[in-house]
């Protein structure tokens, strides 16, 4: 049993980062991811962690010196949010294409334009496609378990990609909750130390990383990232149920449902916003409305196959954003819901909501009326407006 | 030992073949360097002409015979930062870290990652190449380019006539860093030039060493490729690149007392062909400026 203590998310992070025995932290500040690399940065002045700590000038350089470090064998952590991501792109999305294990915390926050510091997914959405492992989680007690979870996943050699822990900012960053904090024993148990050797630069075995590399094996690696993601969606579930027996703590792997076995209006929610999902579903369930919840936990890889199975059978579904997607008029989770069932979701009635952008909240007034809208079309198959959370 | 014993004693690490240009400056400069510095050494060599060299190689082999990265063009500092502190983690502190780096990877795009590595003063031995452009992408302008100088992207035209701006003058900027060590170098002057890596390499291992070398360009330049040594060479006589060191006992320049003019210089290299006298005069002064500035810091 771990010890009981009250973390915001930002520390809850920290905590279970620091637990991992990282070699080296690298961050730079941002709203509202610094207090991470704050916390981690006293933890470090004030000898409770091993680690080394690169004071940065960017996020840019973070990533940079988390890669270095990486080819060199260590263990690593970093942690940014919107426009700090931004700037890292161009070492993040070659952290996964050198197939780098690694765990960085995404307070997940708002793209500018407009400026903004506030809470909403556009900037984790916005790099889907960068090669990561991403996890959205809900509540402390899913930061600091996803985090130690996250490296068992990245350094999994059937896996051997970088693993991002989103949880949404402000609303899980800044709130403090009680948390069962494993101890350090029982996560050294858990978590083996880091053992990968596919990438690390040495004198005594010399080879050049990443020479110039012409297409046909390019798309060979590009083909074994992808099997890699594949098997990640396995590996994660093994990484939840061993982590369950050991702390007693499951989360259903890439998705986690509640109610939906008999319902017949499902909506599906991604991070923070999901405890409010399920009191809707509770409210509707009183009025009558047998609705049900599908937690969206991993959006890469995409449980395409378990999600289409959750929702088998049922009449309507609603995938509710906290981001958009440029050119569909929809949320980018509803699209991905989409295309997962494309053979069927002519039978669904079906739509997407988008709400929560630059921090608004998502109310469950709001997530109410979604599952009473799915209550009312639920014999309508085909697509429904998307629904906006607007205040006016 | 002499540096000609030191270089005949050192195995070169660059494997056979070799896809830079003849007589190009860079290529003398990586071998050299990583002749000193041995084969216990990690390379990093961001995108230009040296991680065509270095890195992707020639003939299916790799450019090196010791552990090489082609990091992005904008973050070798940093990059090398983590393999460094893991490096000394391991306890390993006898690999040497060391940057090949071209001046735009190193004043341009990766300049901020440069100037905090510094700053914090990371064990590592950072090589510029100084060729004064762009080379690998085409010849562009960098921050380095000389007044004057005819590049793809600062081209001779009816209405402007090569770059309008003097050159930034990186490595006094470097020094300014609170790093361990700090020196130019030129390919013409080698005896000085390994003296300078090995000081360099022994600086790396209790901060950051920082060397900015001198790199003709028979290509991008347009002056004929066994020209390169003498190019460099009327580059230390002319002042247009002096020779100086910094380390913990401060500067010391390498005296020029007869200097030749930077008429004399340009004499002869493609790039500066249609300099006017006003150009050049301006080119002479800041050189001169230069020098005397480097000459006060150096006064005991
Ligand atoms: C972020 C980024 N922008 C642009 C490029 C394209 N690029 C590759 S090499 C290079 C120029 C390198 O110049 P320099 O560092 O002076 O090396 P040289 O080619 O002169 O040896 C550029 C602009 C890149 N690789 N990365
Ligand atoms: S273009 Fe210039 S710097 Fe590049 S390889 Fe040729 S001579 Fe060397
Ligand atoms: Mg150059």
């Amino acid at each position: 049993m771990g010890k009981k203590v009250v973390l915001t998310g930002n520390y809850s992070a920290s905590e279970a980062a620091a637990l991992c025995r990282p070699d080296l932290i690298a961050a730079y500040p941002i709203t509202p991811q610094s207090s991470v690399v704050e916390y981690l940065a006293g933890m470090v002045h004030n000898g409770k962690i091993d680690a080394n700590l690169v004071q940065v000038e960017s996020e840019h350089s973070a990533c940079s010196v988390v890669q270095g470090a990486v080819a060199a064998g260590g263990r690593v952590f970093t942690a940014t949010s919107a426009q700090g991501l931004a700037l890292m792109y161009e070492p993040y999305f070659r952290m996964s294409t050198l197939r780098f294990p690694m765990v960085m915390a995404l307070a997940t926050r708002e793209m500018t334009s407009p400026e903004t510091v506030w809470s909403g997914q556009q900037d984790a959405m916005s790099v889907r496609e960068a090669g990561w492992i991403q996890v959205y989680c809900d509540g402390n007690q899913e930061i600091v378990d996803m985090v130690i979870q996250g490296y068992k996943i990245a350094e999994n050699e059937k896996v051997l990609l970088p693993v991002n822990v989103c949880y949404d900012g402000f609303y899980s960053s800044h709130l403090t909750e009680g948390v069962d904090l494993p101890l350090q024993e029982e996560v050294d148990r858990f978590l083996p130390a880091v053992h990968f050797n596919h990438c690390v630069l040495d004198p005594e075995k010399p080879f050049a990383l990443d020479p110039l590399t012409p297409g046909p094996l390019m798309m060979k690696y590009r083909k074994s990232h992808l099997d890699a993601m594949e098997a990640a969606l396995t590996v994660i579930e093994e990484v939840d149920k061993e982590f369950g027996d050991q702390f007693g703590r499951y989360y259903g792997g890439a998705i986690s449902e509640y109610r939906t076995e008999d319902a017949d209006v499902v909506i599906l929610t991604i991070g923070g916003m999901t405890g409010t999902g399920m009191d809707a579903v509770d409210l509707a369930r009183e009025q009558g409305i047998k609705a049900g919840l599908v937690k969206i936990r991993f959006a890469r890889p995409f449980p395409a196959k378990r999600i289409a199975k959750a929702l088998a059978g049922k009449k309507a579904f609603a995938v509710i954003d906290r981001s958009v997607s440029f050119g569909w008029s929809t949320g980018p989770m509803y699209m991905e819901t989409r295309a997962a069932l494309t053979d069927v979701d002519d039978k669904f009635a079906h739509f997407s909501a988008i709400g929560g952008l630059g921090g608004a909240d998502i109310s469950l007034d709001r997530m109410l009326g979604t599952i009473k809208k799915l209550d009312t079309v639920k014999n309508e198959p085909g697509q429904k407006e998307t629904q906006w959370y607007m205040t006016d | 030992m002499s540096y000609i014993d030191v270089l005949r004693e050192a195995k070169d690490v660059v494997t056979p073949g070799m896809s830079a240009c003849q007589g190009c400056g860079g290529e003398l400069i990586l071998r050299t360097v990583l002749q000193v510095s041995g084969k216990n050494t990690i390379v990093g060599i961001p995108p230009g002409c040296m991680a065509g060299a270095g890195v992707v190689g020639w003939n299916y082999a790799n450019g090196l015979e010791i552990p090489v990265h082609i990091p992005l063009l904008d973050n070798t500092a940093s990059f090398l930062t983590g393999v460094s502190q893991m490096y000394e983690r391991k306890g390993r502190t006898d690999v040497n870290i060391v940057a090949v780096a071209g001046d735009g990877a190193t004043a341009d795009c990766g300049f901020q990652s440069l100037s905090a590595a510094a700053e914090r003063n990371e064990k590592m031995l950072y090589v510029c190449y100084d060729n004064e452009g762009y080379m690998n992408t085409g010849y562009q302008r960098s921050s380095t380019t000389s007044r004057g100088s005819r590049t793809s992207t600062t081209p001779i035209g009816s209405v402007i006539n090569g770059k309008q701006q003097h050159q930034k003058y990186l490595p006094l900027i470097m020094s300014m860093h609170g790093l361990e060590y700090c020196a130019t170098a030129s390919p013409s002057h080698m005896a000085d030039l390994v003296a300078k890596v090995q000081k360099g390499l022994a600086a790396s291992k209790k901060g950051f060493a920082y060397l900015h070398v001198f790199s003709p360009c028979p290509t991008g330049w347009a002056y004929k490729s066994e020209k390169a040594i003498e190019v460099a060479r009327k580059a230390v006589a002319s002042n247009v690149f002096p020779l100086w060191e910094m380390d913990e006992n401060g500067y010391k320049l390498t005296e020029n007392k007869n200097p030749i003019s930077v008429a004399e210089f340009v004499q002869g290299i493609g790039k500066f062909k249609n300099l006017t006298p006003e150009v050049i005069e301006s080119i002479q002064k800041v050189a001169d400026a230069r020098y005397e500035t480097l000459r006060k810091l150096s006064a005991k």
